[in-house]
């Protein structure tokens, strides 16, 4: 899933600022599983701002309204009347949900209520860690399943660095070094011999380092 | 000769090396380099120029360099992968190639994360083991990463890292093999402290027949201070300071001479094991000790090659 | 529907599923839990005409399905009945009248708990009732069947004036089928008649010796005699023969007229003894003392009196058709025990002699042609309880009182009968061991009795009434059967929470993410209904919604004191009922909210109350050993904690949240929130 946190309230304030009627907008899908953006934190979050606007004095109504995904042309299409009938519209979803609306509603300022995070799983409830950098070229048959892209601070294709400590990264002692768990799963699967080899410098250009990337697919397309 | 440095006419002609670090400023004065350069030249084969280290801005390493050049001092160029993309590396290579240098010592670099600038973007484009096998194709076979032709010679003596101290520890012996394999012709290692874990680890390097294959130094960091101790033991990530160290300089009188002792002894010890071909001392802000480590461990005057 | 159909498609609470006349347990129950004892009552008394009997002498079906009879043991329904009945706000219920009369009359034959029954629901839908008692008394066996001990006769007289009070007719002293025949109602106008003369005429033992001598009685005659204070001669040594509840009732009422041994004898084991548990224990609790698998064989007799009883032991052996296995004696065991006085109470049947060859019989009972709609082979007449069923239960019986009311009704606007299958019992579904495990277990309230001793100097009533605070403890005991989480299969998203926060691990998961919640195995804890990051999951025990709206309403009816404070109690503090209403008058600005639990409130809601124009909040949990999800405490804690620094960001102190535990006594410390009402009012609270 796509991991997002929500913005400090600070900032959301800040953004919303002068817009009287503001749409709360939420996305039912990854910001929902996020704790981030579902109706649930667009309930707190708008009624966070109406109380925050208590206080300054600020005019307005906060709406709410929450669509499956913004990232869908279909179901964003589906509030357009609530869309023309404010001022702005604070998505909580990635940025890939705020673009959308950007994109259907182009009259409309359109604001992000979250950070896009990582792509990642959750650990448990309330505990999600990145597990894939859409890379665009998966290795993970060549790294016992663990990815070193995702998850090594400096992306080591040969590692590890001589800062692995007790299965530790260097950068903190909150984070698994990569490296070590490929290694000892590896040597699990009596595999270790595959790390003899180097691994070639890896082709970067999938990995948007080729520009924005757009996948087609004739069959599909109208 | 592969690239004619003083170093590796050193160590190809089987007498025990020396190098030491000499850090560029947080500053554009020419001095400290310079000065540090007069205080090491006549006790060491070469000296390494650090690179943006600890991820801390300074004075760029390839400057450095050309400042220790210039006065007469063999450099060794540092370069880490954290900072520059495959494009930025090999321009500096050919850069540097083309100021007379001869030596580059190839290194992923502390993460940016510990530096001066933390939120600065990390380019890790491609890895130390790659950057060592491109600098070894650019000089061997003339070709960029790419395949296409470079005009002219790239002779380097191609350096690496090794950190015998790091986990997981039956795999750091892998790791130096890929090196070697991608074309180390020296190693320098992280200051050694725990000498039964290194003993062992070259006893594993040499089952493997790695040290016949490349130059390997050891690492050394005299200790000035038991807070110096305590604090590598405890917060530096790939050392390891037993606690007997840390206990000699807490109960040393004058603990300046007890980590000068204790990295003689380090020596000694040292010139004992098979396979090690000279050492490289790391006095970080301590760069006046060395001569006197290195008169005193017998290793002067230095040989001429 | 059959009540297996019902048990699906509705999803009845088993206690409900287990009345005969689908009393909804579980809601009345809820609002004892929630102090609302008056609307308690009346949840009950729309159903039930005589909730005040049933809370005495109800067999309680119900109780025995309870589901948390499966992790301790259940809730002690019939006291909670009994308490929602007996409060002072009793006198408070009105039933609803029906705005004009149909102008039919109904004559009900017999005054016992079916006819008063029909008579009331008959009553209320508009039609003209009259009851017809051959005793001078009403009430059937409720007055001259059940000993005072158990049901006083002024709890009897009290509901029976409720019903005629609602435009009910009576006739005392007239047994239809002499002086009135069935036909004669007709020509009299009544346009149906409900036929309820119960199970008077106590059966025959069949042994040598019983019609021989002085001293052998019916149960039935006897108890009538001692409940309409005839005070009946009474022997030193008694035996009863008989394992129902009228040889119990004969066996304590023995006691308490000076017999100086009671002993029952009943013919097979304990376990299969019909009289309910309960009284069985209460009664050799007293002193009687019981002889089971044992017959009677021959009562002898001196100068014309009793002077003994032989008996013989059996064995038990095949089931019979009911599915009690049948007891034979056992050759040469016979033993005599010497008595003076023999009670007969194996059984009775409907003394119908006079209704001779106006109704249909069969196996000594009146018969119907449905079960459900209670019509017998006479048109418009209609028959129901024990004469048609012979003995059982007085809810069985109102619940035949209730059938005939709907019927008549239907039959008097010429409208088709209902029919039904045979109701079937539905046993409770059984919790899984590790669910068992998890739930919390709660001791059951222990009954209040008068001493042994103390009860047998007369027929003062054995039980007492439980305490406000007794009962709302007991309330909090249920287990929510079907109050619980229910997910909106069109807006979940399949995101686990619901699995990862429940307690009890309820919510189930297929590989392809469609979430499962086992309606009644959920306690309605609701912690999946607040963390459900897309509001899928609702709950019938306080809807999320209740919250907000409850908010909203306590701030509108704020007399504007200030500071406003919204505070949140939960309901399993156990306080007294009166506590919320000291603490508003010594702080009328505090708007309680009451809640099933901290857990229940949400980040939202607490921004809700500023919004609303609270100036702070304050919520009071329960004390852990009340808790009945202390697991969920923590995770409640750091919710709030959120909620602090959400408060902080919107530039409100976060101090203007108080979040504490209930104290011993009384809804919260004052000191407490005395505190926060000074944050509120100190300085450098602007932003």
């Amino acid at each position: 899933m796509i991991v997002l946190e929500q913005k400090k309230f600070q900032e959301i304030e800040k953004m919303t600022t002068g817009y009287n009627r503001l749409l709360v907008l939420g996305c039912e899908t990854c910001a929902a599983m996020s704790f981030a953006g579902g109706q649930r934190q667009v309930a707190e979050l708008a009624s966070a701002i109406r109380v925050a606007r208590k206080t300054t004095g600020e005019q307005g109504e906060v709406l709410e309204e929450a669509i499956a995904r913004q990232c869908e042309p279909e179901f964003v299409d589906l509030i357009k009347d609530e869309v023309s009938g404010c001022d702005a519209v604070l998505s909580l979803a990635c940025g890939a949900g705020v673009q959308m609306l950007a994109e259907r509603f182009q009259d409309k300022v359109v604001l992000p209520g979250c950070n896009t995070t990582f792509l990642g799983v959750t650990e448990e409830l309330g505990v999600w860690s990145e597990r894939c950098a859409g890379c665009g070229n998966c290795i993970l048959d060549k790294t016992a399943g663990l990815c070193p892209i995702a998850r090594c601070s400096k992306q080591l294709l040969n590692g590890p660095c001589g800062g692995s400590m007790n299965g530790k990264c260097e950068i903190s002692k909150d984070v698994d070094c990569v490296w070590q768990l490929i290694i000892d799963r590896l040597t699990r699967l009596n595999r270790l011999e595959m790390l003899e080899e180097i691994f070639p410098v890896k082709d970067w250009s999938p990995a948007g380092h080729g520009g924005p990337r757009k996948m087609v697919r004739e069959d599909l397309k109208s | 000769m592969k690239s004619g440095s003083n170093l590796e006419r050193i160590l190809e002609s089987g007498q025990f090396a020396v190098t030491a670090e000499a850090g560029p400023p947080k500053g554009s004065s020419p001095k400290v380099v310079q000065r540090k350069g007069e205080l090491l030249k006549l006790c060491c084969d070469a000296l390494n120029v650090t690179d943006n280290q600890t991820a801390i801005v300074r004075m760029s390493s390839l400057s450095g360099c050309v400042l220790l050049k210039e006065m007469g001092v063999e450099p060794v160029l540092q370069m880490v992968v954290r900072d520059r993309n495959r494009l930025a590396l090999q321009g500096d290579i050919l850069g540097a190639a083309a100021l007379g240098i001869r030596n580059v010592l190839c290194l992923s670099g502390d993460h940016q994360k510990f530096g001066n600038h933390p939120t600065a973007k990390g380019v890790y484009d491609i890895d130390s083991i790659q950057f060592i096998q491109m600098v070894k194709t650019m000089r061997d076979e003339h070709k960029f990463l790419n395949g296409e032709e470079i005009s002219g010679d790239v002779p380097f003596f191609i350096g690496a890292a090794a950190n015998p101290f790091a986990d997981p520890f039956e795999f750091r012996v892998i790791r130096l093999a890929k090196k070697v394999s991608a074309g180390a012709d020296f190693i320098q290692t992280q200051g050694i402290f725990d000498m039964p874990k290194f003993i062992e680890w070259m006893k594993m390097v040499r089952d493997r027949g790695l040290d016949e294959k490349t130059h390997i130094l050891a690492g050394l960091i005299p200790i000035k201070s038991v807070g110096m101790a305590r604090y590598m033991r405890n917060n530096v990530s790939g050392l390891s300071v037993p606690k007997e160290i840390v206990d000699r300089m807490a109960d040393a009188k004058e603990p300046k001479e007890e980590g000068v002792k204790i990295c003689l002894e380090t020596i000694e010890q040292l010139k004992e094991v098979d396979g090690i071909h000279g050492i490289h001392i790391m006095a970080v802000a301590w760069e006046d000790i060395v001569s006197r480590i290195i008169e005193e461990a017998g290793l002067m005057p230095r040989p001429v090659v | 529907m059959t009540k297996d159909e019902l048990s699906t498609e509705i999803k009845y609470p088993p206690c409900k599923l287990a009345c005969p006349i689908l009393t909804d347990v579980r809601e009345y129950i809820q609002l004892i839990a929630e102090r609302r004892f008056e609307e308690a009552l009346a949840s009950i008394r729309n159903l039930n005409p005589l909730p005040r009997v049933c809370g005495r002498i109800c067999t309680h079906p119900c109780e025995a399905a309870c589901k948390r009879g499966q992790v301790d043991e259940p809730i002690a329904i019939p006291a909670l009945k009994r308490f929602a009945a007996d409060g002072p706000w009793k006198g408070r219920y009105k039933a609803i009248m029906p705005d004009k009369s149909t102008g039919q009359k109904v004559a009900v034959v017999g005054s016992g708990p079916a006819g008063l029954a029909a008579a009331h629901d008959l009553a209320l839908l508009g039609h003209h009732v009259t009851i017809f008692e051959a005793l001078p008394v009403l009430g059937g066996m409720l007055r001259v069947g059940v000993p005072a001990y158990r049901l006083p006769k002024n709890v009897v007289d009290e509901e029976i004036q409720a019903i005629l009070d609602l435009g009910v007719e009576v006739k005392t002293g007239v047994r239809i089928g002499e002086e009135i025949k069935l036909t004669d109602l007709s020509e009299q106008g009544y346009k149906a008649v409900f036929v309820a003369i119960g199970a008077h005429k106590d059966r025959k033992l069949g042994i040598a010796g019983e019609d021989g001598f002085e001293g052998v009685v019916s149960a039935v005659s006897f108890l009538k005699a001692v409940n309409q204070g005839e005070n009946p001669k009474v022997g030193k040594k008694v035996a009863v023969i008989g394992g129902g509840n009228t040889a119990v009732d004969s066996a304590r009422c023995l006691l308490r007229m000076g017999a100086e041994t009671v002993h029952m004898v009943y013919r097979r084991s304990r376990d299969e003894m019909p009289a309910a548990k309960e009284e069985i224990e209460e009664a050799i609790h007293e002193g009687v003392q019981v002889s089971y698998l044992t017959s009677p064989v021959e009562i002898f007799g001196e100068d014309g009196n009793v002077s003994a009883l032989r008996c013989i032991k059996n064995e038990l052996g095949e089931p019979d058709v009911s599915g009690r296995r049948i007891p034979k004696s056992v050759p040469g065991s016979e033993f005599t025990i010497d008595v003076d006085m023999v009670i007969a109470a194996i059984g009775q049947a409907p003394d119908s002699s006079f209704l001779d060859n106006e109704l249909t019989e069969r196996d000594k009972r009146i018969y119907v042609e449905d079960p459900y709609a209670l019509m017998t082979t006479h048109p418009g007449v209609f028959a129901g309880g024990d004469a048609v069923t012979g003995p059982a239960t007085v809810v069985e019986a109102i619940s035949a009182g209730k059938r005939a009311g709907i019927s008549i009704d239907l039959y008097l606007r010429g409208e088709p009968l209902p029919t039904t299958e045979q109701m079937e019992a539905v046993e409770t579904a059984k919790l899984s061991p590790a669910l068992i495990e998890k739930t919390r277990k709660f001791a059951r309230c222990s009954k209040i009795s008068l001493p042994a001793e103390a009860r047998l100097k007369g027929f003062d009533e054995v039980d007492a009434v439980l305490s406000e605070d007794l009962a709302t403890k007991e309330a909090l005991r249920c287990l929510h059967c079907f109050l619980g989480a229910r997910i909106d299969k069109e807006k979940c998203i399949s995101c686990l929470t619901c699995v990862r926060v429940c307690p009890l691990g309820i919510p189930t998961t297929t590989k392809m993410g469609e979430i499962a919640i086992d309606p009644f195995a959920c306690q309605a804890c609701g912690m999946c209904v607040l963390e459900c990051p897309v509001r899928a999951i609702d709950i019938s025990l306080d809807p999320h919604s209740k919250i907000a709206r409850e908010i909203e309403w306590a701030i509108s009816r704020s007399q504007q004191v200030e500071p406003v404070i919204v505070g949140f109690f939960d309901l399993h503090g156990n306080f007294r009922s009166s506590d919320v209403e000291s603490l508003r008058q010594d702080y009328p600005n505090i708007l309680p909210v009451m809640v099933f639990g901290l857990r229940r409130v949400d980040t939202s809601d607490i921004l809700k109350a500023f919004e609303f124009g609270a100036d702070g909040v304050l919520l009071a949990g329960c004390p852990s050993d009340t808790d009945p999800f202390p697991e969920t405490a923590d995770r409640v804690k750091r919710r709030m904690a959120h909620a602090r620094t959400m408060l902080e960001a919107l530039g409100i102190d976060g101090a203007r949240l108080e979040v504490c535990d209930m104290p011993d006594e009384g809804l919260v410390e004052k000191e407490l929130i005395d505190g926060l009402i000074q944050r509120i009012k100190g300085p450098g609270q602007a932003r």
